[in-house]
């Protein structure tokens, strides 16, 4: 109990002449929790409109002639050892000629007297619905291409592959911005507690006459760094929350609402990366700390 | 002539053995110095300017380590002591320095109440403790006056107070009364009397021979490093 007011003592006393470094820190700190956070937000927003997409993603190889029976496994096993699929469909021409009918719908009489050979044979390809499969969407065209028989490999749109490439830059953004938290905190919570430290050079000098023992140095000192961890990512979460929240109201058309739902990070993720600035402070607290505890 | 003075009590707190002390480059503080203080007792260590009394009282709270001999503390190794064992035997020794080390910015009630703090007294006690040791001093009138802003001998007294704050079985005194006229001496070497005899084992290094001529303690003198010769002063016989 007393050990407990006494650490809050301590703080009290030690942010009385270091209370400006203390608000840069926790500013910082927060502002990169939020930065941090919100790429990652908008990362696994894209990740999930992307899978969403996957989803109905297929490429179409056309062919020159139908594949026979017996080849077909050699073929499909030619396709996966590029990349994981989940579904090869060869398709017939009397299937394609019937696709036709069923999507011109009350306009299908224009196909009547037609004979379904001047369709071609296809066979289409359903790429696993990650993200993977998507940013190396072109390469994998490309590949069916060149495969013997093959005439011409048509797939979505351009954007869907320029999506991917998108998200891979998001993801260079998350981890670089992961870095920048991971450096901001540790520099500048060991920063502020070193100047704290400093400014108590002589009273740290007397308490080791005095029999202080590393507990009694460290206690306060640790604790300011788990606060300025506590509070620098509360308002960097919270902060990041009614960003979301405005972003949500302003931009919410049917149109953009329909590809993107946009949700929160999953609790697990915010709680994650809640934990890590917390050790992330207190470590760097602890960094600072060491030279101060020799006896 | 000897260098082995060996405590008239049995069972000795501190044990000095052989221990030598040089400073960098070739400064021979201490030199084959062997002595040993039994529990509750009131030892002055006298000598020249020089002599190396501060030198020795460092040495037993571990400030300075010995370059030969050995100092044991209850029989124990001080020097095996780990890091957080010689934290706690800190603790357990009130030491008055000859140059004070208080903090100058902090009030006189902080100063003593820190001693009292690294050991997690509660707040309550500390404040009694505190105003006890004031009082007995002389100083009651100071208590929250930054301790910078006062006289070397209220310093000197606040740095004696902050040494007695826990009650430790040891103090250790360096010139407790250098600063001080004789009725402030007297206020401080009352309250060491006192805690004397409540069994509190007390080194003294001084030059104040009006402290130590009248009374019945055990004097040992140091000269160039050396000790010299033990007088007892001995009224009783
Ligand atoms: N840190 C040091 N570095 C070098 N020499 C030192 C150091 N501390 C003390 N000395 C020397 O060791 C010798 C003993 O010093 P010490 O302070 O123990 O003497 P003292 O008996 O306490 O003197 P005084 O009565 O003036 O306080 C002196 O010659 C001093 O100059
Ligand atoms: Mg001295």
């Amino acid at each position: 109990m007393s050990y407990i007011s006494f650490i809050f003592g301590q703080l009290v006393r030690n942010s009385r002449h270091g209370w400006t470094s203390q608000v840069m820190t926790l500013f910082t700190v927060s502002l990169s929790v939020l930065i941090f956070s919100f790429f990652f937000l908008i990362y696994i927003n894209m990740q999930k409109a992307s899978s969403r997409l996957g989803n109905e993603l297929r490429l179409i190889v056309y062919l020159e002639q139908e594949v026979p029976e017996a080849f077909r496994q050699e073929f499909k096993k030619k396709i996966t050892d590029f990349d994981k699929v989940d579904k090869i469909v060869f398709i017939s021409r009397e299937e394609a000629f019937e696709r036709l009918t069923k999507q011109l719908g009350r306009d299908s009489d224009v196909l009547e007297d037609l004979d379904p050979s001047f369709l071609p044979y296809s066979v289409e390809i359903f790429p696993s619905s990650n993200l993977k499969s998507l940013t190396r969407i072109k390469d994998f065209s490309d590949y069916l291409v060149s495969l013997p028989g093959a005439v011409k490999v048509q797939y979505g749109q351009d954007w869907i592959e320029r999506f991917g490439y998108f998200i891979s830059l998001l993801r260079i953004i998350v981890i670089l911005s992961g870095a920048l938290l991971i450096l901001t905190s540790v520099f500048m919570v060991s920063y502020t507690i070193r100047l704290t430290l400093e400014s108590r050079q002589e009273e740290l000098e007397i308490l080791r006459f005095l029999g202080a023992t590393d507990r009694y140095i460290r206690g306060p000192v640790i604790v300011e760094g788990f606060l300025l961890g506590l509070f620098g990512a509360c308002s960097g979460l919270l902060s990041l929350f009614f960003l979301f929240q405005w972003i949500k109201n302003h931009f919410s058309g049917p149109a953009f609402m329909n590809l993107f739902e946009l949700s929160f990070l999953p609790l697990a993720n915010s709680a994650t990366i809640f934990l890590i600035s917390l050790l992330l402070c207190s470590s760097g607290s602890l960094i600072s700390i060491r030279k101060y505890l020799k006896v | 002539m000897t260098s082995d003075i060996a405590s008239p009590i049995d069972t000795s707190l501190i044990d000095i053995v052989k221990v030598t002390k040089t400073y960098p480059p070739d400064i021979m503080a201490l030199d084959d110095v062997s002595m040993s203080v039994g529990h509750g007792e009131m030892v002055f260590l006298t000598g020249v300017s020089g002599a190396g009394k501060t030198t020795l009282l460092k040495l037993l709270c571990f400030l300075e380590r010995p370059t030969m001999g050995l100092i044991e503390m209850n029989k124990k190794d001080i020097s095996k002591l780990s890091g957080h064992d010689l934290q706690k035997m800190r603790q357990h020794i009130g030491v008055a320095y000859q140059d004070f080390r208080l903090l100058p910015k902090q009030t006189v009630y902080q100063n003593i109440a820190l001693a009292m703090e690294v050991r997690y007294e509660t707040p309550k006690d500390i404040k009694q403790r505190v105003l006890e040791l004031l009082a007995n001093l002389g100083l009651a009138d100071k208590i929250h006056t930054p301790t910078g802003k006062l006289s070397r001998g209220e310093q000197q007294r606040v740095s004696i107070a902050r040494a007695c704050a826990n009650k430790p079985p040891l103090i250790l005194a360096d010139e407790p009364t250098g600063n001080l006229d004789p009725a402030a001496t007297a206020l401080v070497m009352n309250l060491l009397k006192r805690l004397n005899e409540d069994g509190t084992t007390i080194i003294i290094a001084t030059h104040d021979q009006s402290i130590y001529q009248k009374s019945d303690h055990r004097l040992i003198n140091l000269e160039n490093g050396k000790l010299q010769e033990i007088i007892k002063v001995n009224f009783d016989l």
